[in-house]
């Protein structure tokens, strides 16, 4: 019954379908995985934060008022997290548990900027630019690297 | 010849390896296994792209972010189907953001229909069958050995080249393509995205659904 109803005939032009690069992305994508691939982290014991909240994400096609947009990010790596509210003009953060200690960020490029978290945690960081960048936190007790994230 | 000699060398998996041996050596450090897994699904990334008709440069921006954070997520993907999954999902939130910041970039008038009838295609349910069709089936091909997938490709190029080419181009025998062909249709068609697709598609050939062109 499947034969008859994609034969090969078939699958192939849908193959083909699913394959068509319109805009000849595929090479450039191929290209930036490979070279992806020396930013693999390898430290031992370096906890990995997922971002595992975006406020972008709750209600991405909200028409927002005119105000200007505060985004909350939620990096995870149990027990330790890092919040971030990004607003254009600065970024402020907090380690939870509230502990102190220092804060890298990383771009592609390499570290950009490093700052102190204080007694309770909170750190601020500049406006950081258009590329992806990842937080790198210290405390007493805990490394952690962040996703990856645009900011 | 075909790449197969460099795979066997070492402790790299085999081109016939399960695709969690692939996963797993790239996340113990292997850039090869990690260069196999690029080629396998960039297919399905850019796939995942088109659904979300980015502008080309914010499309690039999500591939990088997306690359980026599989680098780091592969030790977490143990089962093999995992890995699509996790890009279609990954993709498709970083796609979703993305939309998000471009819109909230330029002001916009909440009534403006026209911008919003310029996300979706004139019919969006089929557009999104479409998207999962096309998912499905480049989710599939990744699992596919080398060889096979690389004659599948040529073959679904249009037009498609000569069999002589083919057999340039792969470096496998004329005579033998054709059951190579049968041997990766069949076993795309075996791949459990694909049996899901095509599973939900015979309610439409028995009726249901029985005004759609066959």
């Amino acid at each position: 019954m499947h034969d008859e109803l994609w034969d090969d005939e078939r699958l192939l032009r849908e193959l083909a379908e699913a394959l068509a690069d319109p805009g000849d992305l595929l090479p450039l994508l191929v290209r930036q995985g490979y070279e992806i691939f020396g930013w693999r982290t390898v430290e031992a014991e370096l906890a990995l934060a997922s971002l595992d909240f975006d406020s972008r994400l709750v209600e991405p096609l909200e028409v927002r008022s005119q105000g200007e947009e505060l985004r909350l990010l939620v990096f995870n790596a149990a027990p330790l997290s890092v919040e971030l509210e990004v607003s254009r003009q600065r970024v402020t953060g907090q380690i939870v548990p509230p502990s102190r200690g220092c804060v890298v960020v990383e771009t592609t490029a390499g570290p950009l900027v490093r700052v102190e978290a204080d007694d309770v945690g909170f750190f601020r960081l500049p406006a950081l630019g258009e590329g992806p960048v990842r937080l790198r936190c210290e405390t007493e007790t805990s490394r952690l690297v962040t996703d990856w994230v645009r900011l | 010849m075909d790449g197969e000699s460099v795979l066997s060398r070492g402790s790299l998996p085999k081109e016939e390896s399960a695709l969690d041996e692939w996963v797993a050596a790239a996340a113990r450090g292997d850039v090869r296994a990690w260069q196999e897994l690029v080629d396998r699904y960039s297919p399905l990334l850019l796939g995942v792209l088109r659904r979300y008709r980015l502008e080309r440069a914010e499309a690039e921006d999500v591939a990088q972010t997306v690359w980026l954070r599989l680098v780091e997520h592969l030790g977490e993907l143990r089962e093999p189907r995992a890995l699509p999954m996790w890009i279609c999902t990954t993709a498709g939130r970083e796609c979703l953001r993305q939309l998000a910041a471009s819109r909230r970039a330029v002001p916009r008038d909440p009534l403006d229909d026209a911008w919003q009838a310029s996300l979706v295609e004139p019919d969006p349910v089929d557009d999104v069958e479409r998207a999962q069709r096309r998912e499905a089936l480049l989710s599939a091909l990744g699992e596919l050995p080398e060889k096979q997938r690389r004659l599948l490709v040529l073959l679904a190029t249009d037009p498609p080249p000569s069999y002589s080419e083919i057999s340039q181009r792969l470096g496998i025998a004329v005579g033998s393509i054709g059951p190579t062909r049968a041997r990766a249709l069949e076993r795309l068609r075996a791949c459990a995205p694909v049996r899901a697709l095509l599973d939900e598609a015979v309610p439409h050939q028995a009726g249901a659904r029985g005004d759609r062109r066959a």
